[in-house]
């Protein structure tokens, strides 16, 4: 079996040249035509980005929803739109859509930001590399994941949903490889409930979830 | 000073991907230029940055511009226009900006046309680009200020100089300009490890306690900052004095403030009136290397209180909640980044609610505990310098290589 290595990862953050959105209209011209960098970094790039992570919504544009428009209806429905349920960026793009334009149809008026509390679009650059760090058995997953840094959970857990195979973590991909031994941590990990942890949150739970591996030999 | 101190604080994960960071980019030449090496936040930051990238194998240096007294006036000038006040800035003005630049640049040329990375702070320095003709590297501009709303003659004039770099660094996404290269947000941080925010004793913190003749048994308010209009501090003791009529507490506000500023005399002025006749209200203007003082005296706060009304990032705010502490702050600027309601304090828009919170928060003493826990984990995630400087070697490595293809394998 080849040993799982481990990567790590770094965010950086920028400006998508998109002008910002003061109201739920613009809002929803925006994600239109936005890049699907710009769609990927507002759903799935917030537990990487340097901001407090609200525990009730998971993406961006439902926290301004809930917070500058006041318009819990609109953050709840956003809130439940799951990007990694999505086939592609476009079907998430249509989604989301979707999800503004029913909200249009049933509000009378449209609701406006403060000045202030625009939504600003953004996107990110991740930069990826090797940490250089190995694990070789099964019984040293546990103890490496406790190590890893948040770029590394985030990689292996959360962006190597949209990598092949498609909807599978790196570590169930590489537990997978152990057969028997490895199929009821696979089946473990695939029921954790990731999209409602932080980064911090989610290394601790697939620590538990894995903590009986320790004593497997491999 | 070098990156393994911070291991205790940030753990091992995150020193190891500065680490790993720092391989990829070991003998990188990096100038970092601006214009003072001492006092101010850039020459802050600038002073464990430089050590720290050194440490983690790039080969950085700093560089301070020299000028005269009327280029000083100039870019406070060109500074205050970027944060909105109404500037007039004339041709001599702009003539003087670039021929002290052009000045500076005889010692500098060399070095920052050789350099990979050159990183320009603030716009004092900003037209060495356009003399640096033979520049092989990649150049930055990092600006520190908030410039959401800026002076649109000031900006026009500036714009020039800034249009024509690599990328720009901005602090929060309200603070960025349209620019044709890419702008990069990078927030601030504060350094744990700093006379502002290292642990102290017991000790040290029951002698400021004397110091300031505090009531040992009596909860504490705490602001820190300027004697600035923005910052209310007249608001806060309204605040204070609602409160005060409900339940015991004491309010200190400290912190530095040019007696040559018209402008900050003309508050202080305001704020010891507001404040005259109650001894417990302790107005202390501080000097500027007071820094253990304001460090005690955020620990000795039971809430800790930052009700700008207008604010860049604010960094007092990062302050108070790695000190553990429950954050009352104006709905403004970066504290909204910090400040969340019923998680880490709350945002206020007046000084009634601020009174308001600031009663909840007395009667709820276990929620202070919890908001303080969850604060300073905000803090030690995202505010301290050690993400501070992963974001900057990430853009380094990105400069460098060109991209801006979302995942890069490095």
């Amino acid at each position: 079996m080849n040993p799982f290595d481990i990567m790590d990862c770094s965010l950086l953050i920028r400006m998508s040249g998109l002008p910002p959105a003061y109201n739920l209209r613009e809002l929803r011209d925006r994600i239109a035509v936005c890049g699907p960098d710009v769609l990927y970094h507002h759903f799935c790039e917030t537990p990487l980005s340097p901001t407090f992570e609200y525990p009730d919504h998971r993406n961006d544009f439902a926290v301004w929803a809930s917070r500058r428009l006041s318009d819990k209806i609109l953050a709840e429905r956003l809130g439940a739109v799951d990007p990694y349920a999505c086939p592609s960026i476009e079907g998430l793009r249509e989604v989301v859509l979707d999800v503004i334009d029913e909200r249009l149809s049933e509000v009378t008026m449209i609701p406006w930001a403060r000045p202030g509390h625009e939504f600003y679009f953004m996107e990110a650059t991740t930069l990826v590399f090797d940490s250089g760090e190995r694990v070789r058995a099964l019984r040293e997953l546990p103890e490496a994941i406790g190590r890893m840094s948040n770029g590394s959970i985030y990689f292996h857990f959360l962006e190597a949903q949209r990598r092949q195979p498609v909807g599978m973590d790196d570590f169930s991909n590489w537990i997978g490889g152990f057969g028997k031994t490895g199929a009821p941590y696979v089946e473990a990990l695939r029921r954790i409930d990731f999209y409602f942890y932080t980064l911090r949150e989610l290394r601790e739970e697939l620590v538990r979830v894995l903590e009986p591996l320790r004593g497997k030999r491999s | 000073m070098n990156i393994q101190q911070y291991e205790p604080i940030v753990g091992i994960p995150v020193i190891g991907q500065l680490r790993r960071l720092g391989e990829r980019l070991k003998g990188l030449r990096v100038v970092h230029v601006n214009s003072t090496a001492e006092g101010g936040g850039v020459a802050e930051i600038l002073a464990w940055m430089v050590p720290l990238m050194n440490d983690l194998g790039l080969d950085t240096r700093w560089r301070v511009i020299s000028g005269t007294n009327e280029f000083f006036s100039v870019t406070k000038a060109i500074h205050n226009g970027l944060q909105g006040y109404s500037v007039l800035l004339k041709k001599r003005d702009w003539d003087v900006y670039q021929d002290v630049n052009r000045e500076n640049v005889k010692a500098l040329k060399d070095e920052l046309e050789e350099a990979d990375i050159v990183v320009i702070h603030d716009p004092q320095p900003a037209p060495l680009l356009e003399l640096c003709t033979r520049r092989r590297g990649r150049w930055i501009w990092r600006c520190h200020i908030d410039a959401s709303h800026p002076s649109r003659s000031v900006w026009k004039g500036l714009k020039p100089f800034v249009e024509k770099y690599d990328a720009s660094i901005f602090s929060m996404c309200q603070f960025a300009q349209l620019l044709r290269h890419p702008q990069y947000l990078i927030a601030p941080s504060i350094d744990p490890l700093s006379e502002k925010n290292i642990d102290l004793d017991d000790h040290e913190l029951d002698a400021v306690r004397e110091q300031f003749d505090l009531n040992p048994g009596v909860p504490v308010l705490v602001q820190i900052s300027r004697f600035d209009r923005f910052k209310d501090p007249v608001g806060v003791i309204e605040a204070y004095r609602m409160v005060k009529k409900m339940t015991p507490v004491q309010l200190v506000l400290a912190g530095g403030g040019a007696t040559d500023d018209p402008e900050g005399k003309e508050v202080l002025d305001a704020v010891m009136e507001a404040a005259e006749g109650d001894p417990d209200i302790h107005v202390e203007l501080l000097p500027p290397a007071a820094n253990r003082t304001v460090n005690a005296l955020q620990r000795i706060a039971d809430i800790v209180v930052q009700k700008s009304t207008r604010e860049g990032f604010g960094l007092t705010v990062t302050e108070g909640l790695w000190k553990g502490k429950p954050v009352i702050g104006g709905d403004a600027g970066g504290i909204r980044l910090q400040v969340v309601d019923y998680h880490t304090g709350f945002l206020v828009m007046t000084p009634e609610g601020a009174a308001n919170r600031i009663r909840f928060l007395l009667h709820h003493r276990e929620q202070c505990g919890r908001m303080g826990k969850t604060g300073r984990e905000l803090v030690r995630e995202y505010y301290l310098l050690t993400r501070h400087l992963r974001e900057y070697l990430t853009l380094m490595y990105a400069l460098v290589g060109q991209t801006t293809e979302h995942t890069v394998m490095v």
